[in-house]
């Protein structure tokens, strides 16, 4: 019975000693993210490139989506040219929108 | 001069699909192509890396443990930061995206592959998907109150007439636009090699004082190279960054 208790005590110490390792490590690995912040800082030509194709994927989308919702909306309820006009220009503006978000400053 | 340029190389040539085995259903083609082929080999070589790396479980990671245990933790830090402790039960998903993406990146880096996530049917399933995904996952987790991500804090409502069809434009446009970023990175980064490599062909075959000049654009492919292994990471990561927050987005929809 002793030596169980024993044991027992032995284990949770254990656990413990085991419990305050995982937290430090823990706490270590968040320090070393927070400093070699995830995604690799370019510059150059490939840092130009990927924001460029970005910001065209962004405004391109937006604009292809509002032109296709106007397109087959018109079909549908039989008001050729309005709808198109609307949704595309909305679509622009949505691209604006898109591109000003990936833009702004973080905060 | 019209021999040459017909020996010219086309630098399209390399996205052209070719049906091994063709094949249709109900008048619908599933053929096997060389596309099912690449895209089977880059889940092949997922699932391999991970068997591999997880068959035996050792304190000290060798290899591909190692590589198996970084991709994890880089992923799974990703997750964490962009979707919160929540986004977790996505991992799974985010993490077959992300290594599928990136195995089949690499994959196309080596001559004469097939690269196909430059094909935007590819791009824009993933993209689908993913949409899918986080549009049913906002409605079931939230109910209506999911629809609140179109509504912005603090606009009077003359405004909102005109922002919420422009968020909703914005909202649907994510899939066009996560789809376009992929396929366009990786299409004008192989369009770029082949077309340089183009110019080496070309030089050598022009003769003379020409032929001198022909190392350049070889060295130019060199650091195009160079580029294109990070783009192909790097794509990965994008993708898998903003797939996390939408899914963030469908969490917590009140902005």
């Amino acid at each position: 019975m002793n030596e169980d208790d024993k044991r027992d005590a032995e284990q949770d110490a254990l656990n413990a000693r085991l419990e305050k390792l995982n937290a430090a490590l823990r706490q270590r690995e968040e320090e070393r993210l927070a400093r070699e912040a995830p995604p690799p800082e370019r510059s150059g030509l490939s840092k130009a490139l990927s924001v460029g194709l970005n910001a065209f994927a962004e405004f391109a989308g937006a604009v292809l989506v509002g032109g296709l919702i106007g397109w087959k909306a018109d079909e549908w309820l039989g008001t050729k040219p309005w709808l198109m006009i609307v949704l595309l220009g909305l679509g622009i503006a949505a691209g604006f929108w898109n591109i000003y978000r990936v833009a702004k400053p973080k905060d | 001069m019209s021999n040459e340029a017909a020996a010219a190389p086309n630098p399209i040539e390399q996205f052209e699909l070719h049906r091994y085995f063709p094949h249709e259903i109900a008048g619908v083609e599933t053929s096997f192509t060389n596309a099912s082929l690449y895209m089977l080999a880059a889940a092949l070589g997922v699932v391999l890396l991970m068997v591999i790396a997880t068959s035996r479980k050792a304190i000290v990671p060798g290899r591909f443990q190692a590589l198996a245990e970084m991709l994890y933790e880089f992923v799974a830090n990703t997750v964490r930061q962009t979707a919160g402790k929540e986004g977790m039960k996505f991992f799974p998903f985010v993490f077959s995206l992300f290594s599928f993406i990136l195995i089949s990146n690499l994959i196309g880096l080596i001559p004469y592959t097939y690269s196909v996530t430059s094909q935007i049917v590819v791009t824009g399933a993933f993209a689908l998907l993913v949409i899918l995904l986080v549009t049913v996952y906002g409605f079931y987790r939230n109910g209506f109150g999911f629809l609140n991500l179109f509504v912005p804090h603090g606009v009077p409502l003359p405004v909102l007439v005109i922002l919420v069809p422009i968020e909703i434009i914005s909202f649907l446009s994510r899939p066009v636009s996560l789809s376009i970023r992929l396929f366009a990175n990786m299409l004008a980064g192989h369009v770029t090699l082949a077309v340089f490599g183009g110019f080496v062909v070309l030089l050598l075959a022009a003769g003379g004082v020409y032929q001198a000049l022909a190392p350049i654009p070889l060295l130019a492919i060199v650091a195009l190279y160079a580029l294109e292994l990070l783009v192909a990471f790097l794509q990965a990561f994008v993708f898998s960054v903003l797939t996390c927050v939408y899914l963030n987005d469908a969490i917590h929809p009140g902005h």
